[in-house]
């Protein structure tokens, strides 16, 4: 797992190596948090005047004036309903999926393996205009039950692989002691297995829910213009109101990540995160 | 616990292949197979069908609502689809932007990653945990909000531009241009090639590196014969996993791209959504696909190798 193996610690003694170290680090950290930073300053400025280092003046206005938008709100209504019945369609969709490979062998279970690679073998973009022509037959363009198909399709990696590990990684021998101790089939289930994968489960619904959130492209394609969610909406706000507008949606768009990510942090860096992206 | 621990672990819980096949299994693992089947596979058999001018069945809807669509009339198949796009003088410098830009970012997201993995095992240190957290931000990002983000800091107001005003030098922007889509599209990709190739060197055990060491092979020979090539697996994920997702992307090309030429993901999705022309729209998605289709090979046998290894198959 990531983090149990040392470090060899082959520190160099030469002062080129270690500068050049710097220069990477500074150059990175430009490169990465530097446009975020910019952004998120924009939220808080009165006006910001090209050349200037700094904007006019500070102001929280721009806060009040994204919930005076309509279009805004409305997006905001729609990522909020759409993203929590995204994650709820997905697990009862992929859980049993994900217990089924960690605990029976089946037939076509390397095909299904296989399957699931394919389908994340595809440029994003080209699939998405595939799905679209389907939706014209099935009526589903522009509804908010093909937006949520749309967005499931991307969340069933993380469901049935993160899960599946976690399904994995409870020892049978547990299961087996309660067993003979008496317990049914369902209580060792209910008290032993699931609340042991529980970690790993709730990394893959915060991931869901988290790509659910930020899913633009196949969202935009399949939903505009009938539904705007809130990414979708910011393709069509950046041109029509004040980067301070867009910089303050942004922030609210962020929020939800960085607060779930937060929560879920333990397990995150624990490795269940690199285990779900394996597969991305 | 290292990872070949884990690995064994994993080898003996996950549903081994001696014990007998289970029905109750298939039909709880059929499901999300299900979905893609219906949501995925189908509709790019139906899509390649109307592509080369197939127009009935599931595909009537489409071939009324859309235009300009080519029809087989009475032939087996038509490419006139095809030709049509190839055609069309965007065409070409559309193809060219798309490859450019996607073995540009992967090259450049490859270095990054191997970069910061090594620095990461082979010194360790306070450095080298800034550096992969700071990596790892633009995973928490909506790719919305960096390409919005990207486009306020690199355009005309942006941060370079002032500093270089005020030195009384006027710069042109980055954005709008080929080099902010690949700034862009290594921005998103950076995170998921930092966690696979950093895991993918963790796994080598230290063992075999001061072996290497202690028979007298300098680090740079130690990187290229020992780890590189024991890592082969994920950083052939990360390649490819790369490579298909900048390929595919809209996000970034329209917010940081030039209208024209431009790429593949913004022509897309203008074709299907701004000028209503579906079928040309999906015989560019099956360009993509079938330029995309080495890679996508690739990375479906990546995966696998790497599934078997875990002991997932």
């Amino acid at each position: 797992m990531a983090n149990d193996v040392q470090p060899l610690n082959l520190h160099t003694k030469s002062i080129g190596v270690k500068a050049i170290l710097l220069a990477f680090s500074i150059f990175m950290l430009l490169l990465i948090v530097g446009p975020l930073i910019w952004l998120a300053v924009h939220a808080f400025a009165v006006e910001w005047i090209f050349p200037s280092y700094l904007p006019t003046g500070w102001t929280l206005e721009w806060f009040r004036k994204v919930f005076e938008v309509s279009a805004l709100v409305s997006a905001i209504k729609n990522s909020l309903i759409i993203s929590p019945i995204v994650v709820i369609v997905s697990a009862v969709i992929c859980l049993p999926a994900a217990y089924a490979s960690a605990r029976y062998n089946y037939w076509g279970r390397r095909t299904f393996l296989i399957m699931m690679f394919a389908s994340n073998a595809f440029p994003k973009i080209g699939l998405f205009a595939t799905i679209a022509t389907l939706y014209y037959f099935l009526n589903l363009m522009g509804t908010i039950v093909g937006v949520i198909i749309v967005q499931v399709l991307g969340t069933i990696i993380f469901m049935t692989w993160i899960p599946a590990a976690a399904f994995a990684a409870v020892p049978k021998s547990l299961e087996e002691a309660a067993r003979d101790a008496g317990a049914s089939k369902f209580r060792v289930f209910r008290t032993i297995t699931l609340r042991m994968a529980m970690p790993g489960i709730l990394v893959a619904m915060v991931m869901s829910f988290i790509y659910a959130f930020d899913e633009a492209q196949g969202t935009y394609l399949v939903g505009a213009p009938s539904i705007y969610t809130m990414p979708t909406a910011m393709y069509a706000i950046v041109e029509t109101y004040p980067v301070q507008v867009t910089a303050v949606f942004s922030i609210l768009l962020t929020i939800p990540s960085v607060l779930l990510i937060g929560l879920a942090r333990k397990h995150i860096i624990g490795g269940q995160l690199a285990e779900g992206f394996q597969i991305k | 616990m290292s990872a070949s621990v884990t690995n064994q672990v994993a080898k003996e819980s996950f549903g081994s292949k001696d014990s007998k096949l289970s029905l109750l299994g298939f039909f709880m693992a059929l499901p999300p197979i299900l979905v893609l089947g219906i949501f995925i596979g189908l509709p790019i058999g139906l899509a390649f069908f109307l592509s080369i001018g197939y127009t009935g069945g599931l595909n009537e809807v489409i071939s009324i609502i859309g235009q300009d669509i080519r029809g087989r009339e009475g032939k087996l198949f038509t490419l006139q689809a095809y030709k049509d796009v190839i055609a069309d003088p965007r065409f070409a410098g559309d193809l060219k932007t798309t490859l450019i830009v996607s073995s540009v970012a992967t090259v450049f997201v490859l270095i990054f990653s191997i970069g910061i993995g090594l620095l990461q095992r082979l010194r360790g240190g306070k450095l080298s945990s800034v550096l992969t957290a700071l990596s790892l931000t633009p995973l928490f990002i909506p790719v919305v909000i960096s390409s919005w983000a990207l486009y306020t800091f690199y355009g005309s107001a942006g941060l370079y531009r002032t500093i270089f005003q005020s030195f009384g030098l006027d710069i042109p922007q980055i954005t709008s241009t080929m080099l902010a889509v690949i700034i862009g599209s290594i921005w998103t990709s950076l995170p998921f090639a930092i966690l696979m190739v950093t895991s993918g060197f963790q796994s080598i055990p230290n063992a075999l590196i001061e072996a290497a060491q202690d028979a007298g092979a300098s680090l740079i020979t130690i990187i290229r014969t020992v780890m590189l090539p024991l890592a082969l697996i994920p950083i052939i994920i990360v390649a490819t996993f790369t490579s298909i997702g900048v390929l595919g992307s809209f996000t970034i090309p329209f917010f940081l791209g030039p209208n024209q030429p431009t790429m593949f993901g913004v022509e897309i999705t203008n074709f299907f959504t701004a000028y209503n022309r579906p079928q040309q729209s999906v015989v560019m998605a099956f360009i993509v696909f079938a330029a995309a289709s080495g890679i996508a090979i690739s990375y479906i046998w990546a995966n696998f190798r790497s599934a078997k290894e875990s002991g997932r198959v």
